[in-house]
């Protein structure tokens, strides 16, 4: 690592580190520049603006107004809300899943345990939307399989319920969806994890008597610490990759609106609202808040341990 | 320690039995799309769920393939034979998928570089925007990258999809965890040996980080394949849809036909499981490594 | 390691060729744009978005007709097939890119009451002679004229939407002396005691006031509006009257009945395929279309998929003389602002709605036309072989006021669907009513 502090570093290296490291980074900040950065700002200049599917210029300016309007949307709070819990939830249930699972197998001889891997794995690379195509059929109100075996199977329900359909169960629903397509990450990360934890330390602690669980937490959990950050960093973003369910399931409804939902409605479905832009880039522009906010949690904490 | 060695050896029972259960949970999406795209309307619609074709048929296939045509390609004026349209649809995806594979990996893994071993003006900066960028849904800048490709005239082509795909900086992210690993003074050698930049990347840099480009390719191409979002909203006509759009169209136009959209979906998940499966061994491997330094 | 090797070599080659073949795709759109320069070298080339109304959903049908279509004038058609859960999407990202299609299938609330009411939308006042205007329905040719005398969709065919029920299932329930199976009517305590018998006999839902979104919505505000006569707007179109004490009633009435769901995992397509299942005895969401599909496993038209015969009926009312909503299909045509364009789409609309190709584009959306002569082609007798339809026919008289071109009618229905779901979850009925209208009605003006 170049480990030399700055200061040291001639102005002509200085420079001609400069002039090779934007040589190198030239293509990657083509694309991410172009077709990230340059959005986002266009998405928060829009935002303060009237801008809308008819306009072809850049709308009038209205100050804050889109995000005051927000303010009153009641679906919006419940959008952001929604959304909100989906982190909370799935984030911390994804992590601890994936540890329990890979704890279980990352012992086993090699062939089962990638077998084990592979399966965890398979909803991801499936894909969201064959995903959805079954969830839907098992979810189903009428012939669903759930229904099957709780009523017919286990006799635990008497009457069928609706799980898509019932705003006591459809956000859950989703998020077991997105539950099964986040976790085969993770548990390819802990399995490694705690394959390469130090045995001698283990084994030290065995030899004082340690049991099996306060050896986990007194000298694996702490090893394990870099790649938990790690995985609560890409669980977030998973978590905010839900559209497709929402779209093909809900359609928002039954409580399952989330902002990164009720943008693309306010931008394109036949609404009154529809073709808002101004109003929907205030909505991203508050989500990306919510995110950078979630990511500044994030990095700091990883930076403390 | 007799009581605590038999507790373990339940509870290793115990978790073996909920593990399998679980292998099977996990499983069954795809078993159910894969044995229903054989089954025939009256086992899919049976008021019970049928678990096996009680006859095996390839009629939903059949109905797929008939849906919609579309040329195999068409390079400008040349144009391909027709063909059924989740034929030109799987084309689109492959190509689509692989095009952002590359020109991600080609892309992250020189910044990734720059990131981690070049001091430069403006690299902290940099970094933040791209850690923060990293988390952001593509939902955030949909409207402003809709016009923008309208403008660039990329509107319905799969570029419109390939290019915001590698501009997402996570790849960046992680060929910088990579290429942290490279020992300083490895890089500083082959400066003494007068190597310019480009070899030094190339010979010296590159080696280092395959793995981190197999996983980021591996990756990417999942990613891409299944990006459902950005197909949506970027591609218009079907002679350009990819599968996942095709099915997803599918299944708005006729939620009644589950059969012929079980096939679809079998079609659309099958490719990708076995690509997965063949180079599982270097994702499993690449993606570990990526996170060690987290 | 080599196996890699040569599998990562496969996989480039084949990318190589990927490259070239999407390559073209990408050059697609230049070809379009460079024609205007030389307009006499290449044929004109539009585009056509339609929704699946009928078989113009269908790329095997819509081939055939644009191939006679392209023969007879030269011009060539791109078709793209939407569906109506995303095609509205579809066009307004279409709109947002500039890309819209040159001309689209749909009806006027949505060609008229949206898109044109937004001036995305060419005025065809100008299609429309004299003799055309006697020609055509009245009341359709209404709806497809803004207030200001603009006509932005071009009809073609109509229907009037209706209701279905599982014959054998109401046979087994007792429930079929209820319904006048001749004309296709029953009246709202028939309706009541059907869905009692049918309950006591199966002890399930049997019928799903369906509400997982706008699909289909016709059917729950034909059900409720007529259930006790209640109206969906005033008669001049000004205001949405759903908290008229009859559809309250209605609502109140549904809600308590056992064996009647409001079901917010269902939109109106998947009614239709509970019913084809077999598993609820009646759908609300219906028309000819659906009476004429041999559904998804093939069992022939009028049959469920357990092989039930289904028979359609028209929503119950108190005096079984009930009013249908209608469904009005036609062809508008988007100003992109290209001239040459524009008029060839013209030729297409003139060619399909008013000639004697017209037979061809109703058929092929299997319903009625709207008119009975186009051009001197007598069209009344275009079903004439078709049993069904002739049946259908009876229903046609039915036919109620078509209030979709009301203002803010796209909000009306996020509206209507979101009260329904409110009121399936147990609130409030007047107060819930009272809310969602409030809103569409804010959004009829703006």
């Amino acid at each position: 690592m170049a480990k030399q502090p700055k200061s040291t570093m001639s102005r002509a290296l200085v420079r001609r580190e400069t002039i090779s490291g934007y040589m190198f980074l030239l293509p990657s900040l083509i694309f991410f520049v172009g077709f990230v950065i340059i959005p986002m700002f266009v998405c928060i200049f829009n935002s303060l603006t009237d801008v809308n599917m008819n306009t072809a210029g850049m709308g009038n300016f209205v100050g804050l107004k889109n995000f005051t309007d927000l303010w009153q949307d009641a679906t919006f709070k419940e959008a952001l809300w929604n959304t909100f819990v989906i982190v909370i939830v799935s984030v911390p249930t994804v992590c601890a899943f994936s540890l329990w699972v890979s704890s279980a197998i990352y012992k086993l001889n090699g062939k089962l345990l990638s077998a084990f891997r592979c399966i965890f794995y398979l909803p991801v690379v499936t894909g969201s939307v064959a995903v959805t195509v079954v969830w839907k059929w098992m979810y189903d109100n009428y012939t669903g399989i759930f229904n099957y075996v709780l009523k017919d199977g286990l006799h635990i329900i008497d009457k069928n319920i609706n799980w898509l359909g019932d705003p006591k169960y459809a956000l859950g629903c989703i998020i077991l969806i997105l539950f099964t397509t986040s976790v085969g990450q993770p548990i390819v990360l802990y399995v490694s994890a705690l394959g390469n934890v130090d045995q001698s330390l283990v084994e030290a602690a065995q030899v004082d008597g340690a049991t099996n669980l306060q050896v986990f937490w007194k000298i694996k959990w702490p090893q394990m610490m870099p790649t938990t950050l790690y995985i609560l960093v890409i669980t977030t973003i998973n978590s905010f990759q839900c559209f497709a369910l929402i779209q093909l399931l809900t359609q928002g409804g039954s409580g399952t609106n989330t902002v990164m939902y009720y943008i693309y409605y306010t931008a394109f479905k036949l609404t009154e609202k529809a073709g808002h832009f101004g109003y929907a880039n205030a909505m991203g522009v508050i989500l990306a808040i919510f995110i950078g906010l979630l990511s500044a949690l994030q990095f700091k904490l990883a930076k403390e341990k | 320690m007799k009581i605590t060695s038999n507790r373990s050896k339940a509870y290793r029972i115990f978790s073996l039995i909920v593990l399998i259960l679980l292998a099977v949970a996990f499983t069954f999406p795809l078993y159910w799309i894969v044995t229903g795209a054989f089954k025939t309307g009256q086992d899919i619609y049976a008021q019970t769920p049928h678990l096996w074709p009680t006859e095996w048929t390839m009629a939903n296939f059949e109905k797929l393939f008939s849906r919609r045509s579309a040329p195999l390609f068409e390079i400008g004026a040349l144009v391909g034979p027709t063909v059924p349209g989740v034929i030109r649809w799987l084309v689109n995806t492959v190509f689509m998928a692989v095009m952002a594979m590359l020109l991600t990996c080609i892309t992250a893994a020189m910044a990734g570089y720059a990131l981690a071993k070049k001091r430069f003006v403006g690299r902290t900066l940099l970094f933040s925007l791209i850690v923060c960028a990293m988390a952001l849904p593509k939902q955030v800048i949909l409207i402003p990258l809709l016009r923008e490709m309208s403008a660039l005239h990329l509107w319905d082509t799969l570029w419109a999809v390939i290019f915001p795909t590698v501009g997402w900086p996570f790849g960046v992210f992680l060929m910088k965890q990579f290429a942290e690993g490279i020992p300083g003074e490895i890089l500083e050698a082959a400066r003494v040996d007068g190597a310019g930049e480009v070899r030094t990347f190339a010979t010296i840099v590159l080696p280092m980080v395959k793995p981190g480009i197999g996983a980021l390719a591996i990756f990417t191409f999942i990613n891409s394949w299944n990006d459902y979002f950005m197909q949506l909203v970027m591609l218009a006509s079907n002679a350009n849809f990819t599968i996942s759009l095709g099915i997803s169209t599918m299944q708005a136009e006729t939620s009644v036909d589950l059969g012929l959209l079980m096939s679809g979906a079998a079609l659309a998940a099958v490719p990708i499981i076995i690509v997965f499966l063949i180079f599982q061994k270097y994702f499993t491997q690449g993606i570990t490594m990526g996170a060690v330094k987290g | 390691m080599k196996k890699m090797k040569r599998i990562l070599a496969l996989t480039m080659a084949l990318v190589m060729v990927m490259a070239l073949a999407a390559c073209g795709g990408k050059d697609e759109p230049a070809p379009d744009t460079t024609t205007p320069d030389e307009p006499t070298e290449t044929t004109q080339e539009i585009t056509l978005w339609t929704y699946p109304i009928g078989n113009w959903g269908k790329e095997d049908v819509v081939n055939e007709l644009m191939a006679q279509f392209e023969a007879d004038t030269g011009i060539k058609v791109k078709v793209e097939y939407l569906a109506y859960a995303d095609g509205d999407d579809k066009v307004n990202s279409a709109i947002s890119a500039n890309g819209a299609p040159d001309l689209i299938m749909e009806g006027p609330e949505r060609l008229v009451a949206n898109w044109g009411a937004k001036g995305y939308m060419v005025d065809l006042a100008d299609l429309l002679d004299d003799t055309d205007k006697t020609e055509i329905n009245a009341a359709a040719l209404t709806a497809c004229t803004t207030a200001d005398g603009k006509v932005y969709e071009y009809p073609v065919v109509m229907t009037a939407h209706c209701m279905a029920i599982n014959k054998n299932a109401f046979e087994e329930a007792g429930a079929l002396q209820y319904v006048d199976l001749e004309n296709h009517t029953w009246t709202t305590d028939n309706f009541v005691k059907a869905v009692e018998a049918l309950y006591a006999h199966y002890g399930q839902t049997v019928g799903a006031v369906f509400c997982a979104g706008q699909g289909g919505d016709q059917g729950t505000r034909a059900l409720i509006n007529n259930l006790y006569g209640g109206t969906f707007t005033s008669a001049d179109h000004s205001a949405y009257t759903w908290n008229d004490p009859e559809n309250i009633q209605a609502l109140e009435l549904l809600k308590g009945m056992d064996g009647i769901e409001f079901d917010a995992s269902l939109q109106g397509g998947d009614e239709i395929v509970k019913f084809y299942q077999g598993i609820l005895k009646m759908a609300f969401c219906w028309n000819i279309a659906q009476q004429l599909d041999p559904n998804a496993a093939g069992t022939g038209a009028e049959k469920t998929i357990t092989g039930e015969d289904i028979a359609f009926m028209s929503f119950p009312s108190e005096t079984g003389e009930s009013k249908l909503c209608g469904g009005i299909w036609g062809f508008g045509i988007f100003d992109n602002g290209d001239a040459a364009k524009i008029e060839a789409a013209k030729t297409f609309i003139k060619y399909f709605c008013d000639s004697e190709h017209t037979a061809d584009a109703v058929k092929a959306a299997n319903y009625f036309a709207v008119r009975d002569t186009a051009e001197g082609t007598d069209l009344s007798g275009i079903w004439a072989d078709n049993a069904i339809m002739a049946e259908y026919n009876k229903l046609m008289p039915y036919l109620g006021d078509y209030y979709q071109v009301t203002g803010g009618w796209a909000q009306a229905r996020t509206s209507w669907w979101n009260m329904l779901q409110d009121i399936g979850e147990g609130a409030d009925i007047a107060s819930t009513v009272d809310t969602f209208m409030a809103e569409a009605n804010a959004a009829i003006n703006g």
